[in-house]
């Protein structure tokens, strides 16, 4: 009787026990690179489309989602986002060219209109526009530019394309074309949505001259427009930037916590995307193999960097939100006395193609979208850092080459974005680089050397540190325990030596390091370094941030 | 007990062992076992009330306020005539989008009432053209009459009742985008009679009939006018630029003969933005003269007035009335919020009954201060608080804006 009591305690506590501690810090899979969030048919997937009035309401007087300080989790064991139906790891992982970056996702490298045919109306979005189809049947969104300012949006969404394909979002396929407004026909089969009654009914002639009239006519007579090919598959609507799909099983991290949408606000305030929000996205679902899984794009670029998509951007994007209530109820209070600092950013005169852009007054850390997005308000230093260091991968020649690629018709167009955007890249990457301890890529060769480089001293935003400290321990993967192992070193250059007997002791051990720099506060954040041991030597398999 | 035992023993076996089947090798059998488990839940998305209420909102009801076809008639149909509601009918992409008829017909919560139909084409030749004819009737059964000129007493409240048939048409060129130059012709059949306000006196009990031109008569008008708009606002809810209007207007009469003038219109609105757009002072001068010939009267009814939510604020509508008149207006605007504007205001005017005492001097006047809910386009909604005048304080909360 009592053997068998002790029996069940014994092995009730076992299955506890093994319950809590069965999975290791890290497997042997670890670093994974590729997420395989398309393992599971996704074809009940269904449309969630938001609309503005919404999207607008629950963000700025809710707060969506989960609003918590913890590390991005979608990603791998070494701080690093896995390529997904989210994001390809492109220019941050990889070498680009400056050609493979300015063609960004583009399969063709110009694009002609013979042949083509009017094919209905558009459906979303302030952009005046209609739909073609080429010979093949391949439906693509046509777009103008607004008169007051010519090549704006179709420039911006040009430039929006390639830079974030190749931070490695998924965008859609975009171009430029002139189009003779005479020469279109009208396929019978068009339809548009009355913009007057909301019913369905025939494209005729006259709706396209109401889109022409909206648009900015060259002297030749012809309309310079922006052809969006539209994406592979059936679409689902737009994603979130919070919670997750209910109807998608490989939608299991809640968006809040995704780095890459966390880190947008990055990217968002490099090239200035106030309109970084939900419904400027899109879910396609895709099918392969017999199985469908969502692919989810940023979407809808026109309306970044100076443009307004149908006139210069506001002066208010990008420094407060729509609605916000300190500056509005100083403003009342004081009978407008109360200025609020970008009212006070004096544009300089450049062509009407840039719309309103700058970089003097413009300061990446207070820079905010349309309104709250829950992704962004999660934002933490280590998610910032990621981006920073993607950004800090664009080189002078590929802003040039990709402003280029938006064939603005004055070269003084063309100088003033890419110096703004060259500037704008030096205060963002100066800014996020800075807040965490900056050392990356560390290497441990088999004789206890320790290398690793200074990401910010790199891209030329700081000098080197007045020293390192460095702490080694050694790691139990199993239990996920630490125990120093040495004391704690300081060392000037980036290179260090494990302390004697550590790398025998197992299969795992890990450094800590920070870095003492009177400028840069941020840098005695610690990184931690974990290394396993494996047929090639010592591989890096974990970062904490 | 041994049962008991038993009983816990396998339980506990089972749970490792399905533990032990469950722990993953790998990262990617983990992630996979948490979409399986998603996959066992997965459900439609069930969109929330306030979803399907902004979903409807933007996608069905903006083609109800605004819709083709049949739609309801909302707001007001003059100054003091309280809110208005109707049915309408239109059709804005009459010829291949170049033209719009609408025909509508509304009663307001003071019983007024008005019907009209109006065909118009905004843009013919490439923009250049504006044509436009409309048939209507106006019934406005209690119209405030004070009594004309500038020394108009407060105390002599009485109303009137106007009936107005009226059809006609005009025409407009631009030869630059923003200047818009033309002509119309309007035949008109007003019909005074006594006020239907009860707690108001009738005109007739408080005046003499020579103290209101007009009342009493009946007369019907060819009304013929030129005019010169200039509009370079922009935004159209105007952050800067100008908007100017001249208007000549010759009345005759066609029945008696008794009432044939002239009236000379002239409006002149200037906006001057700062702080990039978002402080606004604006300013508005507008004069009004008549003439008559020997022997020939201007009925009171077409007379300029004063007074009211879009002249002089601190006065009731139609508070002053002569055969002329002189306003100007000043507000001083800031954005509180994208879409949402303070304003304080002066206004500052005077009716005379002579052209010669149409200046500056000894005018009436007011300030105050308001909110307006905006757009690029116009002011949508709008509350103005007057106070300052020999008439007391007012409060406006009306749809449109001032100038």
């Amino acid at each position: 009787m009592r053997v068998t009591a002790v029996m069940v305690v014994a092995l009730a506590a076992a299955g506890a026990s093994m319950g809590w501690s069965a999975s290791p810090r890290f497997y042997p899979d670890d670093p994974v690179w590729a997420d395989d969030d398309r393992a599971i048919d996704a074809s009940k997937v269904g449309v969630i489309e938001d609309t503005n009035g919404y999207d607008f309401l629950v963000n700025t007087f809710g707060e969506q989602g989960e609003r918590r300080d913890v590390r991005a989790m979608n990603v791998n064991s070494v701080d690093e986002v896995p390529d997904s139906s989210w994001f390809t790891n492109r220019i941050g992982r990889r070498r680009m060219t400056v050609e493979e970056v300015v063609n960004g996702p583009d399969q063709l490298t110009r694009i002609s209109l013979d042949g083509w045919v009017v094919s209905g109306g558009k459906a979303t979005g302030v952009q005046p526009g209609f739909r073609m189809s080429d010979p093949k049947g391949q439906l693509y969104q046509i777009e103008v530019d607004p008169p007051s300012n010519p090549e704006l949006a179709s420039g911006a969404e040009i430039i929006g394309t390639a830079f974030y394909h190749a931070i490695g979002y998924h965008v859609v396929e975009v171009s430029l074309a002139d189009i003779d407004r005479k020469a279109l026909v009208i396929s019978e089969k068009a339809t548009i949505r009355d913009p007057l009654n909301g019913r369905r009914r025939q494209l005729r002639k006259y709706d396209l001259d109401s889109v022409f009239d909206q648009a900015a006519r060259r002297k030749d007579g012809r309309y310079r427009v922006i052809v969006s090919r539209f994406a592979p598959g059936r679409p689902a609507g737009n994603f979130r930037y919070y919670g997750t799909r209910p109807d998608d099983p490989n939608d299991i991290v809640s968006h809040e916590h995704r780095r890459e949408l966390r880190a947008a606000r990055v990217f968002g305030a490099w090239l200035n995307h106030d309109d970084s929000r939900g419904i400027n996205s899109l879910d396609m679902l895709e099918t392969a193999n017999g199985k469908a899984w969502v692919r989810h794009y940023m979407f809808d670029f026109g309306s970044i960097l100076g443009s307004g998509t149908v006139y210069a951007q506001r002066h208010r994007a990008g420094n407060e939100y729509l609605f916000e209530q300190k500056p509005g109820w100083l403003t009342l209070a004081t009978l407008g006395l109360y200025v609020r600092p970008w009212m006070r950013i004096d544009y300089p005169d450049v062509p009407a193609s840039i719309g309103r852009l700058e970089s003097e007054a413009f300061d990446p850390l207070s820079w905010k979208p349309e309104y709250p997005n829950p992704a962004f308000a999660n934002m933490r230093p280590d998610d910032a850092f990621w981006a920073a260091r993607i950004v800090s991968r664009f080189t002078n020649g590929m802003i040039r080459g990709i402003v280029e690629k938006a064939q603005y018709s004055d070269p003084r167009a063309t100088d003033y974005m890419t110096q703004v955007l060259i500037a704008r890249r030096d205060k963002v990457v100066a800014a996020w680089l800075n807040q965490v301890c900056p050392v990356i890529d560390p290497s441990l060769a088999v004789n206890g050397t320790l290398t690793f480089a200074n990401a910010a001293v790199d891209a030329g935003v700081a000098t080197m540190p007045d020293e390192y400290s460095l702490q080694w321990f050694r790691f139990d993967n199993a239990t996920n325990t630490r125990t120093p192992a040495g004391d704690p070193a300081s060392v000037r250059a980036p290179s260090a030596q494990a302390p004697a007997g550590l790398l025998a002791s197992g299969s795992f051990v890990g450094v800590t390091v920070s870095a003492r720099h009177a400028m840069h506060a941020g840098w005695a954040r610690p990184a931690t370094f974990f290394f396993r041991l494996g047929s090639a030597g010592w591989g890096l398999v974990g970062v904490e941030r | 007990m041994i049962r008991l035992a038993g009983l816990t023993l396998l339980i506990s076996v089972s749970s490792v062992s399905s533990a032990l089947a469950q722990d993953p090798d790998t990262r990617a059998d983990a992630d996979r076992q948490r979409r399986e488990e998603k996959a066992r839940e997965v459900r439609s998305y069930e969109p929330g009330g306030l979803e399907r209420a902004m979903a409807f909102a933007e996608d069905k009801a903006i083609f109800i306020v605004d819709r083709e076809g049949f739609y309801p008639k909302l707001g007001s149909l003059t100054t003091g005539s309280g809110f208005a509601y109707g049915i309408g009918f239109r059709d804005r992409d009459l010829f291949e989008n170049k033209g719009s008829f609408d025909i509508w017909t509304a009663g307001s919560t003071r019983r007024y009432w008005a019907a009209e139909a109006r065909l118009t084409f905004p843009e013919l030749l490439g923009r250049r053209l504006l044509l436009e004819t409309w048939v209507s009737r106006r019934d406005y059964p209690k119209e405030n009459f004070y009594g004309l000129g500038p020394d108009a007493d407060r105390d002599d409240r009485s109303d009137y009742a106007l009936r107005t048939d009226f059809f006609g048409g005009r025409a407009g060129f631009r030869p630059i985008s923003f200047a818009l130059v033309g002509g119309g012709v309007e035949y008109q059949t007003p019909v005074v009679g006594s006020g239907r306000d009860e707690g108001v006196p009738n005109v007739e009990d408080v005046f003499e009939p020579e103290d209101v031109p007009g009342f009493g008569d009946s007369a019907n008008f060819l009304r013929t006018n030129l005019f010169v708009e200039i509009d370079y606002r922009k935004p159209k809810n105007a952050r800067q630029g100008g908007w100017y209007r001249f208007d000549f207007a010759n009345y005759d009469d066609r029945s008696a003969g008794l009432y044939n003038f002239n009236l000379y219109d002239a409006d002149v609105r200037q906006f001057f933005g700062f702080l990039a757009g978002r402080r606004v002072v604006a300013l508005r001068l507008a004069a009004s003269t008549s003439t008559t010939d020997d022997g020939d009267l201007m009925p009171f009814y077409y007379m300029r007035t004063l007074g009211g939510n879009d002249t002089l604020r601190g006065f009731r509508e139609y508070r002053f009335r002569g055969p002329h008149a002189i306003l100007t207006q000043a507000e001083y605007r800031w954005e509180i919020w994208s879409g949402l504007d303070a304003a304080v205001f002066y206004d500052a005017g005077k009716v005379a009954d002579r052209r010669a005492d149409l200046n500056f001097a000894d005018l009436e006047s007011d300030y105050g201060f308001g909110f307006r809910f905006n757009t690029d386009s116009a002011i949508i909604f709008r509350v103005d608080a007057g106070f300052g005048s020999r008439d007391g304080k007012h409060l406006y909360i009306v749809w449109g804006g001032v100038f």
